[in-house]
């Protein structure tokens, strides 16, 4: 038996250290590193299935074509055969327009190893072409924290649980981020107090001391309410604030207009007494936690609440002394050199620049480019037909495009309109450096099993494309094609980064997970506050009037046994009492009572972009006016989803959140 | 017996994330629809997590017409599987659906609490993966705490096979709910 150390690659906070055992070439178990200082020896359901995900007998296998598309009529062909087609049609849409702009990708982040970053390198070594620009997941979060407060990117997670107070405003670790549980339940334990803030009663709000149902998009006046009362409480020194600060006079201008406790219930739909409790929580505390969750900027008001709650953040920490932290994410992975992301672009006599359009309404603005149209696609790490906003779009843009290449490791709904699929590695099959967003440790992923029959890493697959498109056509591509996996980690562990890690080379990784050096922070760096408009705010708030058409806000959080569509195949996961075959709407007692539904009754829930099938579940905590749908599934419910973009032109997330939608009881078609 | 080891399940630290019962899988592999560890929802919200409960009476050990359980000193029941016929009778007489049939070798398996693990001092791989503590093992002869219940909401009849578990209750919290 042979003991391996990997690293989970999925899009999650807690990026989990691993073991592998593998005996004979099998892989017979996983179990989580100890070494690892955020895990603890710990992985998800998730992470413990993976035994089951290696071979599951739905795992693609083989390069598959299909024609014609979206018939399921696939046959197996050689790597070779699908190297051929695709260099013949990048080379010919070269031929014909004169640059490889009609040739693009579209990729995220079902794999977030550093070198999956191969699939960018591969279309940067060809010159100009169509890509993708920003962050689906996380941009209005990120934008709205600009301001980043110096004194609090220091924080780990692990320190959450020498708080005395945590407060998580629409985060949901106890299914997102499992092992931050451990964190939270040892401050509590230590007599913390854990307040949780969210449209929706999750398992975590079940676990905290408090719980404040909130309606949605207004989380932020909530925030500077307790502001507010901090600041007017006899604890605040505001001299010491006025020193760390450029602007608090003007701060506590803005707090001036936040409305009284009254009117604030009102508007939050939360008791006064509720809100009360929390600012009490807040002035008391001597180190408390706020942790922004993802949900909540995930609408176009979602920017003005994470200013306004980071306010009250900075309030509760440095501002007055206090040990205060603020979590969200950190840009860790940028500290890195990125060689393969940031792979040079091949010169062009023409064409200037790749095309890069917004990855938030991708198929939209792909579908408006001409001269040259998008013609080709390839798809890696992503699994838009399900995951992405604007399906129709995407449907009107596979109409145009004349190939479209998946790479995956199961028949997505994605591979299922493709013409090619190729079947990708797991990240036993290949070796990556794992970069955390939320903790501070960086993971190497040690190659512990062989290829799963044909299948393939996405730097494999770059190298032999990229040979093979100069083969057909010599100097196409500028990719080194001869170094290897550990070539580029060696890359990536550059001088500054082996300082800031302290390891002198990849194997120092071998013996387990380094945490990142604590920086210094710069001694005395005035802090300026993001200055909330909040009378446009306020404004905002109450503009999200009930709509006739469309009454319900529609939310599509996780769940527990998936990450997005990933893992959708697994009976270890879908085989438990809580999943369904079909789709299913959680709606309130009151939505249900005024719709005459019933559980189980069967369900569309539509809007103007199209319907989706579902069974009614009435979920006893649901807000009247919010239908809760999980991701994914057989007609996932992303179908009905399209985000608006915003007036302002800064760059955001996807506004998932900002879909309204009405439910009606389906219609027994009389043909049986 | 020297010892009665058993599951000490906290109700109020479970957040019901199934890491318990995949982990479960992982280390015993079993096949098909097998769960020798189930994680279930109750009516009110709360979670249970259950496997064998390693009873001081099993029924299943009394019924087995091939004597193929046995009782350890530590109070772990085995079943073994060379003596076992695959008659089903004892998943009939067990009130917790402890042993399931195995569709691939016509056997009955079931939770033996990691055995070989605890024999090595290790954990069972349920115990080892619960992110919150959970769900733990004690010798149940010698731990007390006040607050310990023999059954609780979901749980079935323990009257037949004092079941070797032992509950602690949820904590009384505060919610509040929208107004409108």
């Amino acid at each position: 038996m042979k003991i391996f150390r990997n690293a989970c690659p999925r899009n999650c906070y807690a990026s989990c250290s691993m073991l592998s055992y593998v005996n004979n070439g099998k892989l017979v178990k996983v179990a989580g590193d100890d070494q690892h200082g955020y895990t603890k020896g710990n992985l998800c359901a998730k992470g413990y299935a993976f035994t089951q995900y290696v071979t599951h007998p739905n795992r693609l296998k083989y390069p598959i074509m299909q024609s014609p598309r979206s018939s399921g009529n696939w046959k197996r062909i050689s790597w070779e055969q699908a190297y051929t087609i695709i260099a013949d049609k990048i080379i010919e849409l070269n031929e014909r327009y004169g640059s490889n702009l009609a040739s693009g990708y579209n990729k995220f982040s079902g794999n977030i190893g550093l070198l999956h970053y191969a699939a960018e390198a591969m279309f940067n070594s060809i010159g100009p072409h169509t890509k993708p620009k920003g962050n689906l997941c996380l941009t209005t979060g990120d934008e709205a924290l600009k301001e980043r407060f110096k004194q609090f990117e220091q924080s780990s997670p692990e320190d959450m649980a020498a708080a005395d107070l945590i407060v998580i405003w629409g985060a949901n670790p106890a299914v997102t981020n499992v092992p931050q549980m451990k964190y939270i339940f040892q401050a509590r334990r230590a007599g913390a107090k854990v307040a949780v803030i969210d449209p929706v009663f999750t398992e975590t709000a079940a676990k905290a001391d408090l719980y404040i149902q909130i309606k949605p998009g207004t989380d932020g006046l909530l925030a500077l309410y307790a502001a507010k009362r901090i600041a007017d409480s006899s604890f605040f020194d505001e001299n010491y604030a006025q020193d760390c600060t450029n602007n608090f006079i003007q701060f506590k201008r803005i707090m001036e207009k936040v409305p009284s406790a009254d009117k604030v219930s009102e508007l939050t739909n939360a008791p006064i007494s509720a809100i009360e409790e929390l600012a009490e929580l807040y002035i008391h505390a001597a180190s408390s936690v706020t942790w922004i969750g993802f949900g909540m900027q995930r609408t176009n008001i979602g920017g003005e609440n994470v200013q306004a709650i980071s306010a009250l953040a900075a309030m509760t920490g440095f501002l007055q002394k206090k040990k205060g932290k603020l979590f969200y994410a950190h840009d860790d992975l940028e500290q890195f050199p990125l060689h393969l992301l940031k792979f040079p672009e091949q010169k062009h006599s023409k064409a200037q620049a790749s095309r890069a359009i917004d990855i938030n309404s991708f198929a939209k603005n792909a579908l408006e480019l001409s001269d040259p149209p998008l013609k080709f696609l390839w798809i890696a790490s992503r699994n838009p037909f399900s995951q992405d906003n604007n399906l129709q779009s995407w449907m009107k843009l596979i109409q145009q495009l004349e190939l479209i290449v998946t790479v995956d490791l199961y028949m997505t709904k994605t591979a299922e309109i493709s013409d090619i699929v190729l079947p990708a590695a797991t990240h036993f099959e290949e070796m990556d450096l794992i970069v955390s967003y939320w903790h501070h440790w960086i993971s190497i992923n040690e190659q512990s099993l062989a290829g799963y029959f044909e299948s393939k890493s996405d730097l494999q697959i770059t190298r032999e494309l990229t040979n093979k498109l100069n083969e057909r056509s010599p100097g196409f591509s500028t990719f080194p094609s001869e170094l290897e996996a550990l070539d580029w980690i060696q890359k990536e562990l550059s001088p500054e980064i082996q300082e800031l890690y302290g390891i002198q080379d990849y194997t120092d990784l071998l013996s387990g997970p380094h945490l990142k050096k604590p920086e210094k922070i710069p001694a005395k760096e005035k802090f300026s506050f993001n200055i909330l408009d909040v009378s446009g705010y306020l404004e905002n708030i109450k503009v999200q009037k009930d709509s006739l058409l469309f009454p319900y806000q529609l939310i599509t959080p996780q769940s527990l046994l998936t990450i997005h569509s990933q893992y959708e195949h697994l009976s270890w996961l879908i085989g438990t009492d809580e999943n369904s075959e079909d789709t299913i709407a959680e709606i309130s007692a009151i939505a249900a009572e005024e719709n005459k539904l019933m559980p189980e009754d069967s369900i569309e829930i539509f809007n103007e972009n199209g319907w989706v099938d579902a069974k009614v579940k009435v979920n006893p905590y649901l807000a009247k006016n919010i239908v809760l749908v999980k991701q994914a599934g057989k007609k996932p419910i992303n179908w009905i989803i399209v985000h608006q973009e915003s007036d302002q032109c800064q760059e955001t997330s996807t506004h998932f959140y900002d879909s309204k939608v009405n439910i009606r009881k389906k219609k027994v078609s009389r043909n049986g | 017996m020297v010892k009665q080891l058993g599951f000490v399940f906290d109700i109020d630290l479970c957040i019901g994330c199934k890491t318990c019962e995949v982990a479960c899988r992982n280390e015993n592999q079993t096949v098909g629809t097998v769960r020798w560890r189930k994680v279930t929802r109750q009516v009110d919200g709360s979670f249970l997590s259950l496997s064998c409960n390693h009873c001081s009476s099993p029924e299943c050990f009394r019924v087995c017409p091939e004597n193929a359980f046995t009782k350890r000193m530590d109070g772990i029941v085995e079943i073994h599987a060379e003596r076992c016929s695959g008659c089903g009778l004892c998943m009939e007489a067990c009130p917790y659906q402890a042993p399931q049939f195995d569709p691939i070798t016509h056997k009955v398996t079931k939770c033996q609490m990691c055995n070989d693990r605890i024999d090595q001092g290790l954990q069972a791989a349920c115990v080892e993966a619960c992110p919150t503590e959970a769900l733990t093992v004690k010798d149940l002869y010698t731990f007390c705490q006040v607050n310990g219940m023999g059954t609780t909401l979901g749980f079935p009849d323990t009257r037949l096979t004092n079941p070797s578990i032992v509950f602690l209750p949820e904590k009384e919290r505060k919610r509040y709910f929208q107004m409108r």
